[in-house]
């Protein structure tokens, strides 16, 4: 290891302070999950890293209509909020018992697919960041945090230091399917917020992950839905959309073509939960 | 006096090291530290195959904590082969790569250090010059004309000295006439079947300290699961002889066969020897995932003749074992398989040729009935693929064809204190599968029943 | 490169490790303390095999940078009964149900179990599983190791 130095702030403005002063150089890590194993593995070797789990960050805020998750929120205590059972089911999706002890809601923003999961239910539910630095802050909609494979809006001296979810307003699901029931990466992910009014669909919100360079909506599927009746015809179209729009990937999980053949099979189960 | 006699057998009795594992004193080879022990990482090829122009480790040995490198000169006999305490050869593996590589993965050099930590700075500090060459990574193009040849004999296939002195390319069984039976057949079936590599996972991770001793002679705990077979290779590859050697092993987390290579301990007791001091080379889980043998790919092909009553009578098998780039344990795998491609089945006239072919891939080894277990996957599909063509029930195809004692298999040997018949039946018993009258009544001790009768 | 010093109570002493930058809980735990009992199976929080309790939590030892336990409480399988005739009532279970074959998933196997019995003295099937889900063991095929918690769990209810 030829990590120089370990920074553990104490506080928000301490650690934006220590990302002014040591700029992109700087390795911030919150659960280590994503990070120590590739230190481990000396695939990356930084010299100065900076954890965030004494900052103040790891709480639950509840706001008019709102919840604000502290950046470093773990997926164990995310877990125990009934507020929003999305997320509740998401985290529970992430990982075992001691990866979700460690791993956080913010760390998790910045898990490639296919990990990072709970991205996929942040996007149905229209949450936006909080990003912080020593001398501005600044909120995003989280489709317009992600900017690429591995790349976001996120500059060089900023943090993500919190997540505002408004409190869902129609019905969700979520769907994740891997190799294995549990603990596993993700051959498509689905999450879906939805309002249905007279069997209308009033509004939707569509999130998938594994199936992109990020965590995406699928907005060809939900334009297919909004203004229809919610029926099979409807769910069809849309899980037929959704397949056509995804850019998928070939890894050691599953292939391309397979995971597109999935999208389109686990958007059409999604949807035919809240039909029902 | 019957009944004190059986009190283990058919009993559960405790396992002798299962009070170590719950309290956690069990001592693996990672648990054993010495106070000057060093570390060793390995140079690895970025590529599957390479000519080496040149290494230069002059960065590498500014890292603070370097100790030492080795390549292949340092080694006393650098090429070997596992298999040549059972008379397999030639040797064909180097330890540490001479002038070209034939995986993405292979060893190059080692590199020794103070600290774990230093040990891969300085590794990833090592400039290759590699020339690339063109990769072959499936078994029949391998075997084309114009296929990159990796091996120095000219072939990408290992040759069998077969009976009579002959050498073979392939190991075959020859039993009937398979082409006259082929003829007299009512149905012929034919399929294709693939498996794919699979890695043992040992939840332990292949691990070696080499620690020299007072007296001259060097320890060496390792968690290999063929101690001996270890020592000996060692004592070879590094011309010492074997009771310089002390080898402790038996603590192994987990093998599944992936630990009977010897891939860690020559060069770490080389190591040893150099430094004078104990020396630890501990694959990474990465390392364990991309490098160390894995259960081998297999393709099969089956060409059966079969008959309306559903009686086999001739069997045809062309198989490509994906070897990768070095022998392991291949070789004998495809012994293993020829001898029972024919399966738990009495057929008459079988042809087989099973080759074992080198690829630019990771090189196979050892897992759990390597060689037999394919030919299993392949023969039993083929049973059902058998009953659905000629439209037979599935467990009725089987009874048919079961062999039973005296018969002769097809590498001319007498089946003895056979079970199939009476597994199948305490297997349709269990999952409540109502078999005729016939079949229950059959057994493996005669040949009474059936229509083989 | 300063080391620095960190204070955290394990196993129910409090102790003092020196720790360079970044190095983690299962490096301070196996190579200052000796607790070998800690394992190393993958150092990619993959295999559950150096599981350890903070605060009564379970975590991935290889993943957790020491300084991280500055004044928690660690618990390792060192922590629990340490001999023959007084085993933890899941070490008891897990001998005698088979659920050790290499034995070296089995501290990660005996700890989490023990989280999960403390927070849970009664857990339905599932919530075992799902609780040992980021603990592989390449032997057993789990069910053993299933059994041998829903054991360990008549046993410390009385049963």
């Amino acid at each position: 290891m030829t990590t120089k130095e370990y920074f553990l702030p104490q506080s928000l403005d301490e650690a934006v302070g220590l990302l002014a002063d040591h700029g992109p150089s700087l390795l911030v890590i919150a659960g280590g999950t994503l990070a120590m194993p590739l230190i481990n593995e000396g695939v990356s070797m930084p010299e100065t890293v900076i954890g965030l789990q004494r900052a103040g960050l790891n709480n639950i805020k509840r706001t008019n209509g709102s919840l604000a998750i502290g950046a470093t929120t773990t997926l164990t205590r995310m877990m125990a909020d009934h507020t929003i059972p999305l997320l509740q089911e998401a985290a529970h999706h992430i990982g075992g018992w001691s990866i979700r002890n460690m791993g956080t809601v913010g760390g998790n923003l910045f898990a490639p697919p296919p990990s990072g999961d709970f991205a996929v239910a942040l996007l149905a539910l229209d949450a936006q960041v909080k990003l912080v630095s020593n001398n501005s802050q600044r909120v995003l909609p989280l489709t317009e945090f992600y900017t690429g494979f591995m790349t976001t809006a996120l500059q060089p001296n900023e943090l993500v230091s919190e997540i505002m979810v408004p409190v869902p307003k129609g019905k969700t699901a979520y769907l994740k399917y891997g190799r294995r029931h549990a603990n596993t990466p993700a051959i498509v992910t689905v999450a879906v917020h939805l309002i249905l009014e007279n069997r209308i669909v009033k509004d939707v919100r569509l999130g998938l992950n594994a199936v992109g360079p990020y965590p995406i909506r699928a907005e060809a599927a939900e334009r297919v839905l909004i203004g229809t009746t919610f029926d099979q015809e409807a769910i069809a179209a849309a899980a037929h959309a959704a397949a056509e729009e995804c850019q998928p990937f070939t890894d050691s999980i599953a292939t391309e073509w397979y995971r597109r053949r999935m999208v389109g099979v686990y958007v059409r189960r999604a949807l035919t939960q809240l039909a029902g | 006096m019957v009944q004190r006699m059986l009190n283990v057998v058919g009993q559960p009795v405790l396992r002798r090291d299962g009070m170590g594992h719950v309290l956690g004193k069990t001592t693996y080879v990672d648990d054993i530290t010495y106070p000057d022990m060093l570390h060793l990482k390995m140079v690895r090829s970025p590529i599957p195959h390479a000519r080496i122009k040149g290494i230069d480790f002059s960065e590498a040995e500014k890292v603070p904590g370097f100790v030492c490198y080795l390549t292949h000169k340092d080694i006393p006999k650098n090429v070997y082969t596992i298999l040549t305490l059972i008379g397999v050869g030639p040797d064909e593996e180097p330890v540490l790569a001479e002038d070209k590589v034939l995986y993405n993965g292979e060893q190059i050099a080692a590199i020794v250090a103070e600290t774990e930590e230093a040990a891969m700075e300085a590794v990833s500090r090592v400039k290759l010059d590699l020339e690339e060459l063109p990769a072959v990574f499936d078994v029949e193009e391998a075997l084309k004309a114009g296929a990159p040849i990796l091996k120095p004999w000219g072939t990408n296939y290992f040759i069998y000295d077969y009976e009579y002195g002959q050498q073979n390319m392939f190991r075959k069984v020859r039993f009937g006439d398979v082409d006259k039976a082929f003829d007299e057949a009512d149905f012929i079936v034919e399929e294709c079947y693939q498996t794919s590599p699979i890695e043992h996972v040992p939840s332990e991770t292949t691990a070696c300290i080499a620690k020299p001793e007072a007296d001259g002679r060097i320890t060496v705990h390792t968690n290999t699961q063929a101690l001996f077979f270890s020592l000996d290779n060692t004592a070879l590859i590094l011309q010492v002889p074997f009771q310089k050697l002390h080898f402790v092993g038996g603590t192994v987390g987990g093998g599944f066969g992936g630990k009977v290579d010897v891939i860690v301990e020559p060069i770490a007791t080389l190591a040893a020897i150099k430094t004078g001091r104990p020396v630890k080379y501990k694959f990474t889980r990465e390392e364990e995932m991309r490098v160390s043998s894995s259960r081998g790919a297999w393709r099969m092909y089956f060409k059966d003749g079969v008959m309306k009553d559903g009686r086999i009578i001739a069997r045809k098998v062309t198989t490509y074992a994906d070897s990768g780039a070095y022998n392991r344990h291949t070789p004998y795998a495809v012994t293993k398989h020829v001898a029972n491609a024919a399966g738990p089945y009495r057929i008459p006239n079988v042809w087989i040729d099973a080759h074992c072919v080198y690829t630019n891939r990771q090189p196979g080894s050892a897992m759990r009935g390597f060689g037999v277990t394919p030919a299993s996957f392949a023969i039993e599909s083929q049973m059902d693929l058998i009953a659905e063509t000629i439209g037979m029930d599935p467990w009725e195809i089987r009874f048919i064809n079961a062999y039973r004692d005296g018969d002769m298999k097809p590498h001319q040997k007498v089946v003895e204190d056979a079970t199939l018949i009476e597994v199948m039946q305490t297997a349709a018993e269990m999952v409540g599968h109502k078999l005729p009258e016939e079949y229950r009544k059959m057994s493996s001790s005669n040949r009474e029943g059936g229509n083989h009768g | 490169m300063a080391s620095k010093i960190v204070n955290f109570t394990l196993n129910g002493r409090p102790v003092e490790a020196m720790s360079k930058p970044l190095t983690t809980l299962q490096a301070i735990l196996r190579e200052q303390f000796k607790y070998t009992a800690t394992k190393s199976g993958c150092k990619q929080g993959g295999c559950g095999s150096c599981t350890v309790l903070v605060n009564d939590e379970p975590i991935m030892s290889c993943l957790l940078p020491v300084e991280n336990v500055e004044g928690q409480e660690v618990v390792t399988l060192e922590g629990l009964l340490q001999s023959e005739d007084g085993l933890h009532p899941i070490q008891a279970a897990f001998f005698e149900r088979f659920a050790v074959q290499c034995g070296y998933c089995s501290p990660g196997m005996i700890m989490i179990s023990k989280a999960l019995l403390e927070q849970n003295p009664q857990p339905s099937r599932e919530e075992i599983v799902d609780a040992l889900t980021g603990n592989f063991c390449r032997c057993t095929g789990y069910e053993p190791i299933i059994q041998a918690v829903e054991e360990a769990a008549r046993r410390m209810n009385g049963g």
